[in-house]
């Protein structure tokens, strides 16, 4: 596994963020990165930058076929 | 001479068109078009000058970029022949998972050499090269060992590309992490310069968040002289809005503050 590969996760798992801020060596060794990478993050940074992505997903994510359907028949 | 224009947006698009007198350039986001819209957005590249600007390549990361985004910026760049194409120096996903929106890669030579291999690759299938933007982060990238001066010098200096300086990134990005702007532009030479970028944000706690939703803050009008002052050659700059759209003379109104900036910066450079 890459650095990236490892951010893309924290950045969108919720449940690795909590293991990798509460085990920072077991997260680290199972993405072959140094554990470094995690002991020093920035902590209050990684939630803010994880809830401003997620708001990102949600904001363009594309509703669902049943629920254009729905749209379409005037059913929001 | 320095031009001043606005981010093409189809909540946008009456109020552009009929201010293109006071409207310099015009930058299109690349994205999925129908034919109808690409063949007008062509159009509006021959009556205005056009950047294209791509936010999903994912260039600044050890990981290759991905070749269906490439193919389709390359298409966007070939139907509508823009004067100029962009895009981040970001990465958007990892391990095969897409974070959604523009990271700041780790700022170390792991992520210089994937940035300049990944624009040798844009540059083939594209055609020419991008101008390569700075990003917002609310935090501090992990896994870096150097300054963002020092890495965005050092990613223009490997990759060949010219800088797309989005003002209120620098602006947010030293706010959040307590340093001085103008350390930026003390690293940057600033004929690397190709075009700047203004938009707004908002505050959360001591970080800035660049939304895109809110009016151009002074401090960004200040860089933008500042910016002004030492470029050598013709600035083109970009407001960016991307919600919460005020009536069109309010966008215009900041389109003439940044040539009031400009001005200012000119005049401090033949001073």
């Amino acid at each position: 596994m890459t650095l990236p590969a490892l951010l893309a996760h924290l950045y969108t798992d919720a449940a690795l963020r909590d293991e990798a801020l509460r085990d920072p060596a077991a997260v680290a060794a199972r993405f072959g990165v140094d554990r470094a990478v995690l002991d020093g993050i920035d902590r209050e940074g990684l939630v803010l930058a994880a809830e401003s992505f997620a708001r990102k997903r949600a904001a363009t994510a594309r509703p669902s076929l049943w629920r254009r359907v729905r749209a379409l028949l005037g059913r929001p | 001479m320095d031009r001043v224009g606005i981010g093409w947006r189809r909540e946008l698009a009456a109020g552009i068109l009929g201010n293109l007198d006071r409207i310099d350039v015009v930058e299109v986001l690349a994205a999925d078009y129908p034919r109808r819209e690409l063949n007008a957005l062509r159009s509006l590249a021959a009556t205005v000058p056009v950047h294209v600007h791509g936010t999903d390549l994912g260039l600044a990361s050890s990981e290759p970029a991905d070749e269906r985004r490439l193919s389709r910026m390359a298409r966007v760049v070939a139907a509508i022949e823009p004067e100029a194409w962009s895009e981040h120096l970001a990465f958007v996903r990892g391990g095969g998972v897409e974070i959604g929106h523009l990271a700041a890669p780790p700022r170390s030579a792991a992520s210089i050499d994937g940035a300049a291999r990944n624009l040798a690759r844009a540059r083939a299938v594209v055609g020419c090269d991008p101008l390569v933007e700075n990003v917002a982060t609310l935090i501090d990238p992990p896994g870096s060992d150097m300054d963002e001066p020092a890495f965005i010098a050092a990613a223009l200096e490997a990759t060949g590309c010219a800088l797309l300086l989005d003002l209120h990134n620098l602006y947010a990005n030293a706010t959040s992490f307590n340093w001085d702007p103008r350390a930026m532009l003390d690293a940057i030479p600033p004929a690397r310069i190709g075009a700047v970028h203004i938009g707004g944000g908002r505050r959360l706690g001591a970080r800035v968040l660049d939304d895109h939703l809110h009016a151009v803050p002074d401090p960004v009008y200040s860089l933008l002289a500042e910016v002004a002052a030492r470029a050598p050659g013709p600035l083109t700059v970009i407001l960016e809005r991307d919600g919460r759209y005020p009536p069109m003379p309010d966008l215009l109104a900041e389109l003439d503050r940044a040539r009031a900036a400009l001005r200012l910066g000119r005049a401090r450079r033949a001073a």
